[in-house]
């Protein structure tokens, strides 16, 4: 049996550890889902780097280059460049207008190189809420058939 | 409390301390190595495929190569550092690699490695874990047509 002084101890113990427990576990699962949805990004961008690398360049009018430019960002969002209409977002919630596609042109014009990254993509982690701006993101040199003349299909 | 009791909750504690750490420590630390690890495969990836995009069979080839791989604006470690003691080697035959080939006519192969990423372990070190993790990475590309090959 405990003595007078020793009651209601076990309560104070269980509720100071319970809060020391529960930030643990909230911070943990926090810190892991982002770096988990993360990777998914990382890995995202260099999928749809890669593809924008040795895609054809089609240029004949700004729509082609548009056209040529959502189906890079097709490519990070969904892994496919032309999804269906159920296909779902590689990473929770990232849509193609959260992928930025930006073409580095050399002295006569023409695409040398891509740069791919995630614009104000948010990872609700629950407790807090992250935002990723500019990162991951990764530059691919150009190396596909540049046709300034021809026409997407 | 016992004579024999005492001393229980503080071994107790400890243990769980230590347990906590090391499912903090797999979330956090490995959740970061494994970020740094596909960080660093996708920029050997761009950069070998930029080092065999310059190689035109000159020297300056090769010096654009290197150059190129330089300048490749990619980052690490939640995209806050930059790769450092970046390796670019060049190959003929993809058997001999040269960090600096004399003879660079016959050259079809870049081949870069990013050795120096070490992520700094913060939990599962109190655990008994190591001080840091040194995550490289590899890529080789060929030249005419351009493309990864491992």
């Amino acid at each position: 049996m405990r003595n007078k002084k020793q009651r209601g101890h076990a309560m104070i113990e269980l509720a100071v550890s319970s809060a020391v427990m529960v930030s643990c576990l909230a911070g943990t699962f926090q810190f892991g889902y982002t770096f988990y949805v993360y990777n998914q990004l990382v890995t995202a961008v260099g999928n749809g780097g890669r593809y924008a690398a040795i895609r054809t360049y089609r240029a004949a009018s700004t729509k082609d280059i548009e056209k040529g430019a959502q189906a890079i960002r097709n490519m990070v969002a969904y892994g496919d460049a032309q999804p269906g209409p159920d296909a779902q977002p590689v990473a929770a919630n990232l849509t193609p207008g959260q992928v930025d596609v930006r073409w580095v042109m050399d002295g006569k014009g023409a695409p040398s190189a891509v740069n791919v990254s995630i614009r104000d993509y948010k990872v609700d982690a629950v407790f807090k809420t992250f935002t990723f701006t500019g990162r991951p993101g990764v530059e691919f040199p150009f190396v596909g058939r540049y046709a300034p003349s021809e026409r997407e299909p | 409390m016992k004579p024999k009791q005492r001393g229980f909750v503080l071994i107790a504690m400890s243990v769980t301390i230590l347990l906590l750490l090391a499912a903090v420590g797999l979330a956090f630390d490995l959740g970061r190595v494994y970020i740094a690890r596909n960080e660093a495969q996708v920029f050997t990836d761009a950069a070998a495929m930029t080092a065999a995009s310059r190689l035109d069979g000159t020297a300056a080839g090769v010096a654009n190569a290197n150059a190129g791989v330089a300048r490749l604006p990619m980052r690490w470690n939640l995209g806050t550092r930059e790769f450092t003691g970046v390796i670019v080697e060049f190959s003929a035959d993809g058997q001999r690699w040269e960090r600096a080939p004399k003879d660079a006519a016959g050259l079809t192969m870049a081949r870069v490695t990013a050795p120096a990423n070490e992520v700094e372990i913060t939990f599962l070190r109190a655990a008994g874990g190591p001080k840091s993790l040194t995550v490289p990475a590899r890529s080789t590309a060929a030249s005419n047509p351009v493309r990864l090959t491992q």
